[in-house]
């Protein structure tokens, strides 16, 4: 039985290109489809009625023609425009981050409504609190979560003991947290690295382990153990505190994706330069 | 003779085909009719074809104030003693000018950045003619700021990039006002440019 040449799909729009003359090749992330890429024609025209609605960031219902190679897109409605994400830099760069990672983490025909849930709760998030780093450190433990690829965080990668207060490494490569006495084994800290395990820690040592601190490890069990980011406490982060989780989060899904993640770029442009840069007055 | 029976491999033709099909918006269809039409021309249509890609990558450089393509340097705007010299619009391309100054009501300056602010294609502000902008809005002669870059993330992201880093100035910033395009529909219109549409409402 051939499947129908209509179909309807809730989907977040995670990046666009210019496709011909007007048109459009839309890549979305959909609640039953997975990744998909669609055209979506005349999105380009001022006039066009899918303008506006195929923006990335934006959550849409669509119906879809299938296609020889790729699916049309003929109607779309949004569902949710993340407005107050949209209207802040900080947020916005962020949000692209999201869809970047759904883009690399997530796969086509495949679907994974955890992972679009996650995305869509956490550009909420971002849309409420564009400053805080809770919401996209959430993100990023959860991305791996829902993708099988969650740290060990309370027991040793190596002697599967639980964790006990000390001084602990932790190993992107190596899948979560070493205890103190582990760490200090050769194995896991002065054997060649043949494994292929370079992790750009530069700490020299055989799979790439970091320093771990006990207060950033608390944060990142309990980073795990909500549910969505709404849930999170209202916690404040000290600066060298959300370096190191932003650090260890950040390495730990570049590892797995294995590939540049381009919109960091603007990310730590942002973060760095505060986005002012006050033109300088001679008077 | 039909051309469509030249063998495909002669290599000048291929060598034409392969750089029309670089062009943005030219598939391999339309670079062959292209090709095809480029073989039937007089000669000298052609060499004057040749010769204007030629002019035009020898003579066209950018403005040293306002980075639009010129062949004069400053260009005939920044140069015009006419212009408004307190008021500077930020447009994405050339083509953004030659669409404003058709309406003849603006005559201040331009800013083309050659380019928007896109992360996820990894252009950032430095990858566009945006460190070009600050310093002409530093000795305090410009008093206005108008970005008109497109109604898009991208656009929206560069426009939100510029107004936060002239934040604490006394550059005033000011936007295109955004809204139903003409010919556009209510019914279609997506949730921001209705919002928009409304709060740049004037009275009739
Ligand atoms: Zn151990
Ligand atoms: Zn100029």
């Amino acid at each position: 039985m051939a499947p129908p040449r209509t179909y309807r799909a809730e989907a977040l729009t995670l990046k666009t290109a210019p496709f011909g003359e007007a048109d459009l090749l839309v890549t979305l992330f959909a609640r039953e489809e997975g990744k998909l890429r669609a055209v979506a024609k005349g999105a380009r025209r001022p006039t066009g009625k899918l303008v506006g609605h195929l923006e990335p960031l934006t959550f849409t219902r669509l119906s879809l023609n299938r296609g020889r190679n790729l699916d049309v897109v003929s109607q779309a409605q949004t569902l949710d425009n993340f407005t107050p994400l949209k209207s802040n830099l900080t947020a916005l760069s962020k949000g692209l981050y999201v869809a970047e990672l759904v883009d690399g983490f997530g796969s086509e025909a495949s679907p994974n409504e955890p992972l679009l849930r996650l995305a869509l709760d956490t550009l909420a998030a971002l849309g409420r609190a564009p400053e805080d780093d809770l919401p996209l450190l959430y993100f990023q433990l959860h991305l791996l979560a829902v993708s099988g690829l969650l740290p060990e965080l309370h027991c040793c990668v190596e002697c599967r003991r639980p964790l006990e207060p000390g001084r602990h490494r932790y190993s992107a490569a190596g899948g979560g947290v070493f205890c103190p006495d582990c760490a200090a084994a050769p194995a896991v800290n002065g054997a060649p690295d043949g494994a292929g395990y370079s992790s750009g820690y530069g700490t020299g040592t055989g799979i790439g382990t970091r320093p771990l601190s006990l207060r950033a490890l608390k944060v990142l069990r309990l980073l795990a153990s909500r549910r969505r980011p709404a849930d999170l406490p209202d916690l404040t982060l000290d600066e060298p505190l959300a370096l190191e989780l932003k650090a260890i989060l950040t390495a730990t899904v570049q590892y797995w994706l294995d590939r540049e993640i381009r919109s960091n770029a603007f990310l730590n442009h942002l973060s760095r330069t505060g986005g002012g840069g006050a033109v300088s007055r001679s008077e | 003779m039909t051309l469509e029976h030249l063998p495909s491999a002669a290599p000048s033709l291929a060598r034409l085909i392969q750089e029309l099909n670089k062009l943005p918006g030219i598939g391999p269809k339309s670079a062959q009719r292209l090709a095809y039409y480029i073989i039937r021309l007089p000669d000298g249509e052609a060499q004057d074809l040749a010769d204007a890609i030629n002019a035009v990558k020898q003579s066209i450089i950018f403005c040293r104030e306002c980075q639009n393509l010129t062949d004069a340097n400053p260009c005939s705007v920044c140069a015009n003693a006419q212009r408004n010299r307190e008021q500077i619009c930020v447009v994405e391309d050339p083509l953004d000018v030659l669409a404003l100054e058709r309406t003849h009501c603006y005559r201040g300056l331009y800013h083309v950045l050659h380019g928007v602010i896109s992360p996820l294609n990894g252009i950032g502000p430095d990858q566009i003619k945006l460190k070009e902008l600050f310093p002409r809005l530093s000795d305090g002669a410009v008093k206005e700021v108008v970005i008109a870059t497109n109604p898009t993330l991208e656009g929206e992201a560069t426009a939100m990039y510029i107004s936060r880093h002239l934040a604490g100035s006394n550059v005033k910033v000011t936007h295109l006002a955004r809204g139903l395009p003409v010919g556009g529909s209510l019914e279609y219109s997506d949730e921001l440019t209705l919002s928009r549409a409304f709060q740049g409402r004037q009275e009739v």
